[in-house]
Parts: structure tokens; C-alpha cells; sequence
């Protein structure tokens, strides 16, 4: 019976195609425009590591300004100094700890004809890999012990090492990184994280790093770090004062596998700015935090509140395209008043020509959806020409988002359909068959 | 077949009630052929719809097969029309968008009938009114008097036990109206209790009983009346009138 609605469905629609098109083209704007902007979010607030994201705690210390807190709200500055996390790193006191900071390079490719070219690094500890589930192409990250003895080694991405390469097994080769030889001892397998929440402070949509570095090789001046760096006070002459002064450039995770790991922990910073204090720093009150992955990014406004306004914005959108909907479908369905007479005459039960119309209203809601996923698709053009490489990721639409849009646009025209439907049936069919 | 006793039907707007039937007592058996005559307004198209379970009585009893229609539901006598019931219209009443054997098809839907049962029934009953060769036509392609024949191909598609007809022949010119009245009288003697409403005395009386509606009440016009008719204006039996009106309407 359903493909028999089907059919009268088609017919119907082939017969009234100019109005089947307006419900169409409404339920499809009003679909493109929410897909657009909830694939957006939808992107941007994404759990980038859903298996342990409440195992990952991002720390704060606050070693700010006695007379003036680091942020309005009274949060910690957004990263650590060089001297806390290195100390935090050097302690060892969580299951996987990783200290990072954003780093640029000059790489030198070997051949003649090749030219030197900057590439984004990371300087990271060695649980970096272990902690963030990074997939290897090919080796793997390096140990602490490299950490702690400065091996100037190096992790790959798999398109530098295309690049330097041709995407053979490196391992063991050397690449010539900022005037000095670096062993590769892994490739990474395409990884891009989405946000980028490692580090956000330097985009949370930004790609994913070319190669990977120890963070102790960053004690030297020659290793180009970059990132955001904030400091509340002069950090003093020369490199070495940077690296102790209270000037934050550097970010800090730690693995708790449990709550009594994470309050261990938490006993653990305290007692460390306790004996900072003592040392003369940390003069505000102890304000240390441990965010997990989802708590940073909420705190960190990774979904920025205009994308939150426009999605708003643009269901308040689809809703006004459906009231459209709801009017188009009631004319058409009371213009069938005399059909449905004779239907009910010839043996339909109401429940019979529900399911009819509902049906017919369910084939212009998937129209309007496939028409909604090309607008949505457009429309994402857009939103990529408009902000460039800072929306690169965001505005693609996944499987899922396809899936979500023709389901919207299912239940909004069966929603759409109910009133004009339930209004079309309960006609008497005596009158309509003598109007007739 | 069909009783109706003390049934009335009364249409309320706003303040002001209006009575469309009146006490009406009539008994229909099986193999009958009845015309309904009467002036506009005086009832006939509600009888039939309440006939044809379209409309539901304001009062009295109306047994159809025995079972009481009064006290079912939507889909009860949904079901049932499509059982028992066939319908012929005025206007024709086919689905402007679907052909002639789509059309024949409605009914044979909401009965369940598997795809080679209904085919055979939309083929044989086109073939009954002569249509066969025209299955795959729209209805605006064929004439008043072929749609109308096609309306009676999808009433009986069913096997209806009765068939209520609304001015079969009200739109059709006179050749055609004899036509579609032969194929009426056709089908009743194969069996099929036929009520047929019409304007047309001459058509009436070719039915085997004639009952006139008149401001919302039935009576039974006799044979006797029949012979006076071509001379007098018709004259309007009560239905406790006569002994023999009183046992047509089952009192």
C-alpha cells in the first residue's frame, strides 16, 4: 500500500508542480540555510578525541599580576610559563604528562635544486603521541630519555614527508632543520583533529603541525618557537631570562585515568605553588585548574557565540520556510476536499488517507532536503570564501550532517503536514461529493 | 437487507435546526431495485448518504445486514462501504488525475485485494460496461456517458450487495441516460440491490418500487398510483396509510 502512496503522491505532485515547487524550494532554504550554519557548529563543537576526552586535563596556574587577574572573569592566564611546566614535566606526577609550545623551522631538503622552505612545528614531550592517540604511518614518537638528553630527533607529518620523501618509510633518515641534522624516528598517518585542541591558543581550526620536535630542544634560541605569549610583567634581557621569567607561551596537559588520579593531582599543583609562593611568586590566591577536553574548549569559546546566533538565527529561518509550508500544504490539501470525499466513499478509513497525505507531504519534505543539502553545500562555499582558511574543515559536510539534514527535512514536512492533513480528513464526505 | 426504523436526521447552524428527515420507516430486500423521487430539498440526497453510511442518523434505527451502523465507528463503517456498498454520482466523481483502470482500482485498494485479483476485477468490469480497450485513458478524454460507465465499473468492482446511485443519469442527454439505465437494470438482475435517487419520473418508474421523499418523510408510491401518475399529480401515501405500506416499511 505504501508504494501505491507513493505513486498518488508523485501524481499529485506532477499534477500541482508549481506549488509542489514553492513547498520544495521553502522546505530546501530553509534547510540549506540551518544545514550551513549547524554544520558549523556542529564542526567547531565536536568532541575531537571522544575516547579519553575525560581522561585529558588541561592545567592553569595562576602566576599572574597580584593587582590585576589574568582574564575578567577571574580565570588563570591561558597557558603556563617555561619554569612551571618544565618543572610540572620534570616532576612526573600523572599517568602521561605533555608539555608543548608552537614552533617554526627552516627546512633544508637535500639536492641541489632544492630550496629551503618554513615549515609549523611542535616542540612537545614524548607522551604527546602516547596521550593524544596520534596514528603512525610509520615508527613511532621518542621516549623521555630523548627528552631528557635534547636528541635532536624528529616526528614527521605524512605530507612533509611526501615532500622531503616521496612518502617512503623515512625512519632513520635525517632532515637538515634549522642548520642542524634531526633523526626522523616516526611518520604520522594523516591526523587532524577537529578543533585542534592540543592548542588552541593558536587556532583551534588550524591544521594539524608538519613535524614534531622535543620541547627541551626549545632551551636553546636557535629553535624558533611562536604562538601567543603574554606576560604581566618584563621578562628581563636575553633568552635565558625569557625562559624564567612569568612571561606564559607554553601548554601543559596531563592524563588522569580516574577521579583519584585527577585529585591527586590537584593536590599536587597546589602543593607546587604553595612552595612557589614561598619563592616569592604565585601572590594571587591559588587558583590552579584541571579542564577536560570539552570543559577547555567550552571555556576557550571554541564555538564562537556569532556561530551560535546565526544557527539560531537560521532555524528561526527554517521555522518561518515551514509556517510557508503549512499554508501551501493546507491549500493544497483542501483543494483535494472533494477526493478525499470520495476516497472515504470508496472504503478509505481516515487513518487510510492520513497516511496518503503524510505521505505526500513526506516526498516534497525529502525534495525540499535534497534540494536543502545543495543550498547547504553552496552556502558553505561560502562561508570557506568568506573567512578563508580559518573555516578550512568547518565547512564540509560530513555523512552524518547529510544524514541530519534529510531527517530535518523529513520530520519538518511531516510536522508541516499534520494540521494541513488532519484538516483535509476530517471533511465530511457527503458534502464534498455533492459540491462535487 | 436494509431497515430503517423512526430514523431522522436533523442538520443544526447555529440557533437554527433544520429537520432533513422525518421518522423514516422503510425496508429494502435483497434484489430490490427502488427509485427515490422528490422535489429538491426534500431530503433525498441525505437519505441516501445516510444510506450509504456517508452521514450518520440524529435518531431512530438503521440496520444493514442485520448490524446496527448507527453505533460504529469511523473506520467500522469505512470498512463496511467498501464491503457492501457501492457508489454512483451525479458528477461521476473519477479522479481526474489517475485512467480509467487506476480509477476502478480506488476501492479494490482499501478492500486488500492482491495486485492479480484487482486486475482481474478493474478487466472485467471495464469489460462489462465496454470500456476494456480504454484502461489506460484519462477520464477527460471520454465523453459524460463513458465516465459514468466507468463510475459504475468502479462502484461494482467490489461486488457491492447494494448500489446507491445519486442521480445516475442527471448529467447524461437523454440516449445516454437510457443507456446507463439498462445497464442499471442489467445489474440488478444479476442480483445487486440497486437505490437510485432521480429527478427522471420516467426512469423511476422503471425501478421495481419508487418511494417519494418529501419533506424529509417516505412513502411508498403503489402500483395503482403508478397507473394514475401519467394523468394526476402524484399523490404521497403514508407509510401507516395503507396495509401494504405498512409492510413495505416494516411497521
Amino acid at each position: 500500500m505504501f508504494a501505491y502512496y507513493l505513486r498518488l503522491a508523485w501524481l499529485s505532485i506532477r499534477q500541482s508542480y508549481g506549488l509542489s515547487l514553492l513547498m520544495v524550494l521553502a522546505i530546501g532554504l530553509g534547510i540549506g540555510a540551518a544545514m550551513t550554519t549547524v554544520t558549523v557548529n556542529y564542526l567547531m563543537s565536536a568532541n575531537p578525541i571522544p575516547t579519553k576526552s575525560e581522561q585529558l586535563f588541561y592545567v592553569q596556574l595562576d602566576n599572574w599580576d597580584p593587582h590585576e587577574p589574568a582574564n575578567d572573569n577571574g580565570d588563570p592566564p591561558d597557558q603556563l610559563t617555561y619554569r612551571d611546566s618544565s618543572a610540572l614535566w620534570a616532576a612526573n606526577k600523572a599517568f602521561r604528562q605533555v608539555v608543548l609550545a608552537q614552533m617554526g623551522a627552516v627546512v633544508e631538503p637535500e639536492g641541489k635544486d632544492s630550496l629551503p622552505f618554513q615549515v609549523a612545528g611542535r616542540a612537545n614531550s614524548a607522551d604527546f603521541f602516547a596521550m593524544f592517540d596520534v596514528p603512525f604511518l610509520y615508527g613511532s614518537g621518542w621516549d623521555r630519555t630523548a627528552d631528557e638528553s635534547m636528541q635532536q630527533v624528529v616526528v614527521l607529518s605524512q605530507s612533509l614527508n611526501e615532500r622531503l620523501f616521496g612518502g617512503r618509510d623515512s625512519v632513520g633518515e635525517k632532515v637538515k632543520l634549522a642548520g642542524d641534522y634531526f633523526q626522523v624516528v616516526g611518520v604520522i598517518a594523516h591526523w587532524q583533529p577537529m578543533p585542534r585542541f592540543y592548542d588552541v591558543t593558536t587556532g583551534a581550526f588550524n591544521e594539524a603541525e608538519e613535524l614534531f620536535i622535543p620541547f627541551s630542544l626549545l632551551s636553546q634560541p636557535k629553535i624558533s618557537r611562536n604562538g601567543n605569549t603574554n606576560c604581566w610583567k618584563p621578562s628581563g634581557e636575553g633568552y635565558e631570562a625569557f625562559l624564567n621569567s612569568e612571561c606564559v607561551w607554553t601548554q601543559f596537559w596531563a592524563e588522569l585515568r580516574n577521579e583519584q588520579e585527577k585529585q591527586d593531582y590537584l593536590t599536587f599543583l597546589n602543593a607546587y605553588v604553595a612552595e612557589q609562593k614561598k619563592l616569592g611568586r604565585f601572590e594571587r590566591p591559588v587558583n590552579n585548574r584541571l579542564s577536560d577536553v570539552m570543559q577547555w574548549m567550552e571555556n576557550q569559546q571554541v564555538v564562537t557565540q556569532d556561530a551560535s546566533l546565526m544557527m539560531v538565527l537560521s532555524l528561526m529561518f527554517l521555522l518561518v520556510c515551514l509556517l510557508n509550508t503549512i499554508g501551501l500544504l493546507l491549500a493544497k490539501f483542501l483543494s483535494k476536499a472533494p477526493q478525499i470525499g470520495l476516497r472515504q466513499a470508496l472504503g478509505a478509513s481516515r487513518q487510510d488517507l492520513f497516511t496518503q497525505y503524510l505521505t505526500e507531504a513526506g516526498c516534497i519534505g525529502i525534495a525540499g532536503g535534497l534540494l536543502g543539502l545543495v543550498f547547504a553545500w553552496l552556502g558553505l562555499q561560502g562561508v570557506q570564501m568568506f573567512y578563508g582558511d580559518e573555516m578550512k574543515g568547518l565547512a564540509e559536510l560530513d555523512l552524518a550532517m547529510v544524514g541530519l539534514a534529510m531527517l530535518l527535512a523529513l520530520v519538518s514536512s511531516l510536522l508541516a503536514g499534520l494540521y494541513p492533513t488532519w484538516r483535509a480528513c476530517t471533511v465530511q464526505p457527503s458534502q464534498q461529493l455533492k459540491s462535487q | 437487507m436494509l431497515l430503517m426504523k423512526q430514523l431522522g436526521k436533523v442538520f443544526h447552524t447555529g440557533e437554527v435546526s433544520t429537520h432533513a428527515l422525518r421518522e423514516v420507516d422503510l425496508e429494502v430486500q435483497e434484489g430490490d431495485f427502488v427509485s427515490v423521487t422528490g422535489p429538491s430539498g426534500s431530503g433525498k440526497t441525505t437519505f441516501l448518504n445516510i444510506a450509504g453510511l456517508l452521514e450518520v442518523a440524529s435518531s431512530g434505527m438503521f440496520l444493514l445486514d442485520g448490524e446496527n451502523v448507527n453505533q460504529q465507528s469511523d473506520s467500522q463503517r469505512s470498512k463496511m462501504r467498501n464491503q457492501k456498498i457501492g457508489f454512483i454520482f451525479q458528477s461521476f466523481n473519477l479522479i481526474p488525475e489517475l485512467n480509467l483502470f487506476d480509477n476502478v482500482d480506488v476501492p479494490l485498494r482499501y478492500r486488500g485485494f492482491d495486485a492479480k485479483e484487482r486486475k482481474r476485477r478493474i478487466e472485467q468490469q471495464l469489460e462489462l460496461v465496454g470500456l476494456a480497450s480504454r484502461m489506460k485513458h484519462l477520464p477527460s478524454q471520454l465523453s459524460g456517458g463513458q465516465q459514468q460507465r466507468v463510475a459504475i465499473a468502479r462502484a461494482l468492482a467490489t461486488s457491492p450487495r447494494f448500489l446507491l446511485a445519486d442521480e445516475p443519469t442527471g448529467n447524461l442527454d437523454s440516449q445516454m441516460a437510457q443507456s446507463v439505465m439498462a445497464l442499471l437494470e442489467d445489474i440488478n438482475r444479476q442480483g445487486t440491490t440497486i437505490i437510485m435517487v432521480t429527478h427522471d419520473h420516467g426512469l423511476a418508474q422503471r425501478a421495481k418500487r419508487q418511494i417519494l421523499i418529501k419533506d424529509g418523510r417516505v412513502s411508498e408510491l403503489t402500483a395503482a398510483m403508478h397507473e394514475t401518475h401519467h394523468h394526476e399529480p402524484l399523490h404521497i401515501v403514508s407509510p401507516s396509510a395503507t396495509e401494504h405500506s405498512a409492510k413495505v416499511a416494516g411497521v
